[in-house]
């Protein structure tokens, strides 16, 4: 099990809290919601060790678009970057709903 | 399924697939639009204490939502376990979240406000990193679903695809209506278990037909161990929800029906139908696993020290030991499950508790029961060494989880009658047959001896289940005490009420039987000075640290019970 932590830049304030997902295998749980500050920060607990600069990747990419100010928790049980993707695209989603 | 008619294929494609949803959205699916309110949710972050320290990453609602709403109107509150999160297992978290929301609605039932319970049932049983813990949850689920009984019926559904097993499948068997699919399985123990810890010869796992057809939701249903069998499907299952509320309580509670089942055991031929040459390969594996499991005469020892050989009462079961016999000025009745080399079902030849058994004790409590109802309400005393509740094919169809229920649910009855229960376990209390056989006690006691010992699954099972070595969990074990197998350990978690030292529990003399039946003595008055639920086990120094999480998460549930 690895702990990863990342910070990144925010534009706007994020409206409220949002769960998706299930820490099943091949798959993670995204816990979303308003972070303290002005920036965002992600928690990422999961079952694969030594995969940080995969995370790093990821998250780069969804944050390109992403601009919310967001506490987000990933707990993750061996999923896919493309899983990992659409998990925290389905919870922006959510957010926009 | 496949020669449905052309014209049914809409209705097929119409249909929502409950199988298919997550738990949140199978509670949401089955309230009341718009009621579904969640208790301990995700972000309340109260996840298993005992998972990150093995290395395994924990959800943030330990795998069960809790929800309140209505049903039809009618104040109803949902526990939906998530199959896909470590198999639905039970950990402290998970099943206290169960356990305490049951309480809750016991508690609002008792004030005069009913509340239907319904639980939506997807596990493997005890989540086995957190081991002891989750069979001690296990025992107060079936304990709240009891005690719930009396005001309201408890419904259970099983979808699929993960099915009910363990201590979880005596949940299902307690409750007064329980809903199935045809893709779901219910069984005390799971497939793989069983051919693993009876070789393939006695069940081959990969079978799915024969798996099926011994456990599986249609089967059940035929042979009345369920009651409604549905199509995969949300609004007919969110209506059948509300049928099995609107009947009402039934007459006698499935697990109450001692005598039926009793009768229908009597005329079953116990060898399996057609397994060629199995018998020989059966009996090679039989002696494999015996090295591992060595027959402990324990029980019948100490069930003959206490009784002194006097009182005994004739049981169906000769696996079963009962008497009647003076204790401190009263009379009580001494129960033991033993070893019997002819037991006529072959996989309950070594103490374990099988169909026999578990309905023989059911039996043996309820005239305990009956003859209390005079207003002496006698002790029972649970002599306890039991090494497993019996693994086999012919247990499995036959129903051995409701039988394992009706014993439990005797004792937990006799409990709530105002009967102290006491469990003396003086050797092994696994599993299964622990949670038939003493769990529901009001007090637990102990021998201190290095032959006593608890736990949700024998070491060498654990092991090959959770893919360790056996050094692996005895290293786990010293680290995590819900993991360990001693009783030293155990007596760390705060449930024991006394471990008693300084006894030979092997060969006990007259000093020794009368000083544990001193603490017997202690402990029923103990009992009858306290309410009749399980509550004393969260109440010692010991729970308080060891089972912290058991008690915040009643706390923060209670908290939340009532929308603000």
């Amino acid at each position: 099990m690895e702990k990863i932590e990342l910070d990144y830049p925010a534009r706007r304030a994020v409206p409220r809290r949002v769960h998706v997902g299930v820490v099943a295998s091949g798959d993670l749980e995204v816990l979303l919601e308003p972070s303290p500050d002005r920036r965002a920060h992600v928690l990422i607990n999961t079952s694969v060790d030594g995969f940080g600069v995969v995370w790093n990747s990821v998250l780069d990419r969804f944050f390109e678009r992403f601009e919310g100010a967001a506490s987000i928790e990933i707990n993750d049980f061996g999923a896919t970057p493309g899983t990992v993707l659409l998990r925290l695209e389905q919870a922006a989603e959510a957010l926009r709903a | 399924m496949n020669a449905a008619a052309p014209r049914d294929y809409r209705r097929f494609l119409a249909r929502s697939s409950f199988i298919e949803m997550t738990a949140r959205e199978r509670a949401r699916a089955i309230l009341d639009t718009d009621t579904f309110r969640e208790l301990l949710g995700p972000f309340d972050r109260i996840k298993s204490p005992w998972l990150p320290l093995q290395g395994i990453v924990a959800q943030a609602d330990d795998g069960v939502v809790v929800a309140r709403g209505t049903l039809d109107g009618h104040e109803a509150l949902v526990a939906a376990i998530e199959g896909a999160y470590q198999g639905g297992s039970i950990g402290e978290v998970s099943g206290s979240k169960i356990a305490g929301a049951l309480e809750l609605a016991l508690r609002d039932c008792e004030q005069g406000r009913p509340v239907w319970p319904l639980l939506l049932l997807e596990t493997g049983g005890v989540r086995l990193q957190e081991a002891n813990l989750g069979l001690a949850v296990i025992a107060e689920i079936h304990a709240a679903i009891v005690a719930l009984r009396r005001y309201v019926p408890v419904v259970g559904v099983v979808a699929g695809t993960v099915g009910c097993f363990g201590g979880m499948s005596m949940a299902a068997a307690l409750c007064s209506r329980l809903i199935v699919t045809r893709q779901a399985r219910l069984g005390l123990n799971g497939p793989e278990v069983i051919e693993q810890e009876a070789g393939v010869a006695e069940l081959d796992a990969s079978d799915h037909a024969l798996v099926w057809s011994l456990m599986g939701g249609e089967q059940r249903h035929a042979v009345g161990l369920a009651d409604d069998l549905l199509e995969d499907d949300a609004v007919t299952i969110a209506t059948a929800v509300r049928d099995a509320f609107g009947r009402g309580m039934p007459r006698v509670e499935h697990s109450a029906q001692v005598e039926l089942f009793v009768e229908r055991l009597a005329a079953i031929d116990p060898q399996p139908a057609s397994h060629g040459n199995a018998a020989s390969s059966l009996e090679r594996r039989r002696t494999d696993l015996s090295a591992e499991r060595r027959q402990s005469q324990h029980g019948r020892i100490w069930f003959e020290a206490l009784t002194g050989g006097t009182g005994a009462l004739a049981c169906a079961a000769r696996s079963v030991l009962v008497a009647d016999v003076a204790l401190g000025g009263e009379q009580a009745r001494f129960v033991a499950v033993v070893p019997d080399a002819n037991n006529r079902f072959a996989r309950a030849r070594q103490g374990e508790v099988g169909l026999d058994e578990a309905w023989a004790l059911a039996v043996q409590v309820r005239r305990a029961v009956a003859a209390g109802r005079d207003g002496t309400r006698h002790p029972i005393v649970a002599v306890v060494d039991v090494p497993s509740q019996a693994y086999g094919m012919r247990e499995e169809q036959l129903g051995v989880h409701l039988a394992c229920a009706a014993a439990a649910d005797a004792y937990a009855s006799a409990r709530l009658a105002g009967h102290p229960v006491i469990a003396l376990l003086v050797g092994s209390a696994m599993s299964g047959a622990f949670l038939a056989h003493g769990y529901q006690a009001n007090r637990i006691l102990a021998l201190d001896s290095p032959e006593t010992m608890v736990h949700a699954m024998g070491k060498h099972a654990a092991a090959r289940v959770t893919q360790r070595c056996v050094a692996e969990l005895e290293e786990l074990g010293e680290k995590i005490a819900p993991m360990a197998y001693d009783i030293h350990s155990y007596a760390r978690l705060g449930m024991l009420h006394k471990l008693i030292g300084g006894v030979n529990a092997d060969a006990p003399g007259p000093a020794d039987v009368e000083r544990v039946r001193m603490h017997l003595l202690a402990a029923i008055a103990d009992a009858r000075a306290g309410r009749p639920d399980l509550g004393s086990r969260l109440a010692s120094p010991a729970a308080r640290v060891m089972r912290a999480a058991s008690i915040e998460v009643r706390r923060r549930l209670a908290e939340q019970w009532d929308a603000v």
